[in-house]
């Protein structure tokens, strides 16, 4: 093997670093809440045939309007988040309508402005009183626990979210409208739909997830923000989402799994030393095996 | 800063942006989004370093860059064309892979000469006047000028009409792929031995994505291509000058400047807009 691990002990590691203990499911579990949320975002927009590939820069601005408004309450803060994402998202959205700027690219530049904005953020207005580190202060609100664990309410959230994307994709006509506008959008424009609403309702509700994610993730584990505070979520729930072929409830089991990859890669650094980045690198090969077997087809 | 400085660091400095935005505009014109582009560059800044550090040679690390680009440009052909699957898709998940492989190998071997030690530097940078110049002439002749480039066009236009003339549009498409490994091996290797001095994670920066809104603002074609990334490349060096300076906006949002000018750019497409006919789908 190369630089010079046995590949045996590196998957025994995985294992137990993911679902080996009690403390490891507990930390599989708090990866899994982000992960379901942004899958569930991109799932969403996928689903209407809106290339959202901006979870990860509607994630940052979901944090920190959460941050931002938590003094005034929990509900606040949650409601602050719902708020930023989807505005954040809605930016692209509008450039599409307006001026017929591709959304894959607009939201992948959000991306990349959202970063450097929170990099100011902590840097600067938002910066912790002493001073000392890139990093604000602890957040004014935080998500109840569970007893004695790490688990946040946070965990109920993303379920509830799961079920009423579920519900809404699935058992309302709003929803079909979305997926026949995502299935094909000549059609659907033929058949009365108006199939700009549904870019800019999509693209909003996408982005509300995607903020809530960042919400959650600072009001139940990190209780601060830093520079490196989205570690990839957004572009995690993308593998999340194909894995689930973009739907709802399978989310969930996928979210799971990728919450244990990332568990255990996250054990692999500590105990072997290994770049948690082989996570990343797993992600793109589950993406890659599902398209090569057919999933998510080109258009003729 | 003196203007004529400035206009010499934007040319400079969006060197490998515009080697990118022609490679993406030759495999746009042939039908193919290619959003994996980002992650090409990055494998190949990687590949060049390797390879410069392994063999003391310049020319033989920009040989690695290329290797490293024509890696993922093939992974993308093979997913794109053999097995049909979304473009947009597959591109993104080739940027996760190289983000992804480059970090674990950057970390496993950061200790290592290989990227402990500063990477040999280009002499002459011939690559400049190559990519400003030369480059952009030769390709618009062979694009707009050539049977081949008739055909390339043809398999981005109206990929049914190709066939019936008894030309592959798969073998286009495939050497669209291969022009495009080329300049952005070549973009990936001046970025690390000639604009830095090795490798960084993640050390391209968005560069394939902008890449890409300029071939949309520069409404595919090498005109456009090439004032799109000499009017980012002077918002780009205006903001090195202002950091320079140390006056005006606070340092993290000057970083963040030049994914706003991008969105900007993206936006001035006035009017309507005809991107080649069968962009994107499979043959």
């Amino acid at each position: 093997m190369a630089f010079g691990h046995d590949p045996r002990e590196l998957l025994a590691i995985l294992a137990s670093g993911s679902v080996g203990s009690r403390f490891a499911i507990e930390g599989t579990l708090l990866k899994s809440v982000p992960l379901l949320l942004t899958g569930l975002s991109v799932a969403i927009a996928f689903r209407a045939g809106v290339w959202n590939i901006g979870a990860e820069g509607q994630f940052l601005t979901g944090a920190l309007a959460a941050h931002v408004a938590a003094p005034y309450g929990l509900a606040a803060a949650i409601a602050a988040a719902l708020v930023a994402g989807a505005l954040w998202a809605s930016i692209a959205s509008l450039m599409r309508l307006w001026r017929n700027a591709p959304e894959v690219l607009t939201t992948i530049l959000l991306n990349f402005i959202a970063i450097h904005l929170l990099g100011y953020a902590v840097n600067g207005p938002l910066q912790e009183a002493s001073g000392k580190y890139p990093q604000s202060d602890t957040t004014a609100a935080a998500l109840p626990t569970f007893g004695a664990t790490e688990l946040h309410a946070g965990l109920l959230v993303a379920l509830v979210v799961c079920i009423l994307a579920w519900l809404l994709l699935y058992r309302t006509t709003e929803g079909l409208r979305l997926r026949a506008t995502g299935y094909n959008a000549a059609a659907a424009k033929h058949a009365g739909i108006n199939v700009d609403a549904q870019l800019v309702r999509a693209m909003a509700v996408s982005g509300a997830i995607a903020g809530l994610a960042g919400g959650v993730e600072l009001l139940g584990v990190t209780h601060r923000l830093f520079e490196r505070f989205a570690a990839g979520y957004g572009y995690s729930g993308i593998a999340v989402a194909l894995l689930a072929e973009l739907h709802p409830l399978a989310t969930l089991a996928s979210a799971l799994f990728f919450g244990a990859l990332t568990t255990g890669a996250g054990e692999l650094q500590r105990a072997a030393n290994i770049s948690a980045t082989v996570a990343t690198f797993g992600q793109a090969i589950v993406i890659l095996t599902l398209i090569a077997f057919g999933r998510m087809r080109a258009r003729d | 800063m003196p203007a004529i400085d400035l206009l010499l660091l934007a040319v400079v400095a969006a060197t490998p942006l515009l080697l990118a935005v022609l490679g993406e505009l030759v495999v746009e014109r042939a039908g193919m989004i290619n959003l994996g582009i980002e992650g090409m560059m990055l494998a190949a800044a990687m590949t060049s370093v390797v390879a410069a550090q392994l063999t003391h040679s310049v020319v033989l690390g920009f040989a690695g860059g290329v290797a490293g680009a024509a890696a993922v440009g093939a992974l993308f052909g093979l997913f794109a064309m053999v097995f049909r699957a979304d473009q947009i898709v597959t591109g993104t998940a080739l940027n996760l892979l190289a983000l992804g492989a480059t970090g674990f190998v950057y970390r496993e071997l950061q200790q290592s000469a290989i990227f402990s030690t500063a990477a040999p530097r280009i002499g002459r940078d011939l690559v400049v006047p190559l990519a400003w110049i030369v480059v952009p002439l030769v390709l618009a002749l062979v694009v707009w000028r050539s049977m081949f480039g008739l055909r390339l066009r043809a398999s981005g236009e109206h990929p049914a009409a190709l066939r019936a003339a008894g030309a592959s549009v798969h073998a286009h498409r495939w050497a669209a792929l291969g022009v495009e490994s080329l300049l952005v091996g070549i973009a990936g290797a001046h970025l690390a031995l000639a604009l830095s001095s090795g490798f960084a994670e993640n050390m391209t920066a968005g560069r394939g994505f902008i890449a890409l809104s300029i071939v949309i603002f520069g409404r595919w074609k090498f005109k456009g291509a090439l004032l799109g990334t000499a009017v980012f490349g002077v918002a780009a060096a205006a903001q090195y000058a202002l950091q320079a300076s140390g006056r005006g906006l606070p340092f993290h949002l000057l970083l963040a400047l030049p994914y706003v000018v991008t969105l900007l750019i993206l936006c001035g497409i006035a009017g309507r807009v005809r991107a080649p006919e069968a962009l994107g789908r499979a043959e």
